[in-house]
């Protein structure tokens, strides 16, 4: 019996652009270390990061709204083991933190030794050479 | 069934490299439509969602993901993908949420932005080939689409000077669409016959562009439309089919599916004479035989006859049936999904008599959209009229769309862009060739071509399958075919699939294998020149020596002329 097998892939790779809200978040951040987002006033809902457009009634937004950078755990975990399921030599904290003034959550990671808890307060770390990332954040230590 | 109508359309400007993400792409045109339509998003019940492959955007969710963008938050939504055929099959979506009586008011959204594939888009169409005996034969989109011209071409003895006056009647058109990427007034047919060869017939221009962008429509229950404006467009009929997913068994010639297709939504719409009843088309042209094709299929001419029609100026847009008045993807652009809910926003707006510049003359009543794609055997197609052509009153001032959105990067803006990421899915595949096609592929080793047989119908296959697709039943036996047949289309291919000049170009070619039913394989021609080679040409394979067979169809180098007389040296 010979082999059936035939071996494949998809030859492509992809470039992202972070698109008009993205971009203006991305450049306040890098350039003024601030969180920009957007509000929509007829629902009420600021988001962050800055949005174009408010997903709930479509109205057209523009990126203006200062969040952060304090702000609140809303949730979290603590990851033992990589994607391939191999474990960590250290233990990477990740959590969904409401920036002060945002209605959305950013997912970050948490910097320092924990224990993590929902409701805790905590503070953007940013590094100091900035380009436009989301990595321009280092993530969020306790307040 | 209900009845359903168009109230509203919008879309961006259709650009090569938008910096806009799909979901903001998604926004611009669903909010143009809404404002259209005078309506807010409180009064959608429903959002239908098209886009094509998820590889385009490298966004392997893509539905759920433009959701926001296209108004779906808390609603029922659900996304549509029939390859190419997405933008036409999508408001067919629409249309039947509508009539079915779920929903009162439909957004429909279609969005593309191929940009993000890299090195080329073309790489995401690499997959709609078998895996086991076509992709290894290192082929090409272009491939499949200068094969079916050359046979078309062929069969009805086509000048390509004909076929290329829909390439220079689009461009032109979309000089007057505020959104189009390539509107050019000053084309001419010499421009497109000088335009470099791709994959022989098809040349540069011949060919649609990569394009971002997004449209979208709004979609009413006649209650509502009645409400809403005066002058709803009324969903007359729509229709889809499906051919054999075996592309190399169909002859090329002539879209079967399309006029299935065709055939569905007339009967609906009850247009038994579609060349008096329907006044303008908009089919769908990603090339521009594409578009006599589809007319041909469309019953708008008979077989091989768009050609002349389009020479004799019978499709201009002042023309007895004008087709592509929008510009087609050729002149607009060819964000895939986007590109064919936007011929259905060009009815809406010929309809109602406000297309401004790209107006039709006369009182257009009745026009037909179709779109096409999968492995090149999916037709959608939808009907729209009005009863009684455009109201007098009427503005043709504006132009359709306004202003119309989208920012438009350099090449070298988009390598620039801050904050843009590049990344790439790290998976690969192994395709089991499966129960037929192992058969198949252990035979080659043994330097014999089999097929299967079902006794119910009588046809032989190749490439052989455990069932018959027709009968729907299993076949029945395992035969021999010959390792030679004849030359069913063919093309000369001078760029690989990313776009790039090849060395030596390549000779793409469908067999039909003699003993076999219908067709046969791809595969390659070798040991000829040019001059020699025609539909027809007998044909046969020249193996790999035993010891290095595998079973694969490589195991077969490619076919030879079997006249050693048009045979050239070495191979």
């Amino acid at each position: 019996m010979m082999p059936r097998k035939v071996p494949g892939e998809l030859p492509v790779s992809f470039r992202y652009t972070p698109g008009v809200g993205n971009t203006a978040f991305l450049e306040a951040l890098r350039d003024r270390g601030v969180f920009l987002g957007a509000r929509c006033d007829v629902c009420g809902v600021t988001y962050v990061p800055a949005r174009i457009f408010c997903e709930r009634c479509l109205a057209e937004l523009a990126p203006g709204v200062e969040c952060g950078p304090e702000g609140t755990i809303e949730s979290f975990t603590v990851g033992d083991v990589g994607i391939d399921g191999e474990p960590l030599a250290e233990q990477v904290a990740l959590g969904l933190v409401k920036l002060d003034g945002a209605d959305t959550v950013l997912l970050h990671r948490l910097l320092g030794d924990g224990p993590w808890e929902i409701g805790v307060r905590v503070r953007a770390s940013l590094a100091e050479d900035r380009t436009g990332s989301i990595l321009d954040i280092e993530g969020f230590r306790p307040a | 069934m209900r009845r359903v109508a168009v109230v509203g359309a919008g879309m961006t400007r259709f650009v090569r490299r938008a910096q806009e993400t799909g979901k903001e792409l998604s926004f611009i045109a669903a909010r143009a439509a809404l404002d259209s339509a005078g309506i807010g998003l409180e009064r959608v019940d429903a959002v239908c969602g098209g886009t094509a492959p998820d590889a385009f955007d490298g966004v392997h969710r893509k539905g759920d993901y433009l959701a926001d963008g296209s108004g779906a938050f808390g609603k029922p939504y659900i996304r549509t993908y029939v390859g190419g055929g997405t933008g036409v099959f999508v408001p067919i979506q629409g249309w039947y949420t509508i009539a079915s009586g779920m929903a009162d008011v439909v957004l429909v959204v279609a969005e593309e932005k191929m940009s993000s594939c890299q090195p080329h888009p073309q790489g995401a169409f690499l997959t709609i080939f078998d895996n086991v005996i076509e992709r290894q034969l290192g082929p090409n989109l272009l491939w499949i689409f200068a094969l079916e011209m050359n046979r078309y071409m062929t069969v009805h003895g086509l000048d390509k000077r004909d076929i290329a006056t829909v390439a220079v009647k689009n461009k032109r058109n979309a000089a007057g669409h505020p959104a189009a990427l390539l509107g050019q007034a000053d084309i001419s047919v010499e421009d497109v016959l000088a335009s470099e060869v791709l994959a022989w017939p098809v040349q540069r221009l011949d060919v649609s562009p990569i394009s971002d962008g997004a449209v979208a429509i709004v979609m009413a229950s006649e209650d509502v439309a009645t409400r809403l404006t005066d002058t709803p467009v009324w969903v007359q009929g729509v229709g889809w089919n499906l051919d054999s997913a075996y592309w190399t068994n169909r002859d090329l010639y002539f879209p079967e599916y399309v006029r299935n297709a065709a055939r569905m939504a007339y009967d609906m719409a009850g247009v038994s004479e579609p060349r008096k009843q329907i006044h303008i088309a908009e089919p769908y042209d990603p090339f521009d035989y594409k578009e006599l094709h589809h007319l041909e299929g469309l019953m708008l001419f008979d077989k091989g006859k768009a050609p002349e029609a389009a020479r004799d100026g019978v499709l201009e847009r002042d023309g007895d049936l004008p087709s592509c008045p929008s510009g087609g993807l050729l002149g607009v652009g060819n964000p895939i999904a986007a590109a064919g809910l936007m011929k259905i926003a060009e009815l809406y707006w010929q309809l109602r008599g406000e297309a401004g510049a790209r107006q039709v003359p006369g009182t257009p009543e009745r026009g037909v959209a179709q779109a096409w794609g999968d492995l090149m055997q999916v037709g959608t197609v939808v009907v729209m009229g009005t009863d009684g052509g455009p109201p007098t009153t009427a503005s043709r001032e504006a132009t359709p769309p306004a202003a119309p959105r989208a920012t438009a990067l350099s090449e070298a803006e988009f390598r620039a862009t801050p904050g843009a990421v590049e990344d790439r899915l790290d998976v690969e595949y192994a395709w089991d060739a499966g129960e037929a096609m192992g058969g198949f592929l252990e035979a080659l080793r043994d330097g014999r071509i089999v097929a299967t047989r079902c006794a119910q119908c009588g046809r032989t296959l190749v490439p052989p399958r455990r069932f018959c697709e027709r009968c729907f039943r299993p076949t029945d036996e395992w035969v021999a075919v010959e390792a030679r047949g004849i030359v069913h289309t063919y093309s000369i291919c001078h760029v690989s699939w990313d776009m790039l000049p090849l060395d030596e170009p390549q000779i793409p070619a469908v067999i039909r294998l003699d003993g076999a039913s219908e067709g046969g394989f791809l595969h390659l021609l070798g040991e000829v020149s040019p001059e020699h080679i025609g539909i027809g040409l007998e044909v046969e394979a020249v193996w790999k020596p035993i010891e290095e067979r595998v079973g694969s169809i490589l195991d077969i180098v490619y076919f030879r002329p079997r006249d050693p007389a048009l045979r050239t040296a070495g191979g």
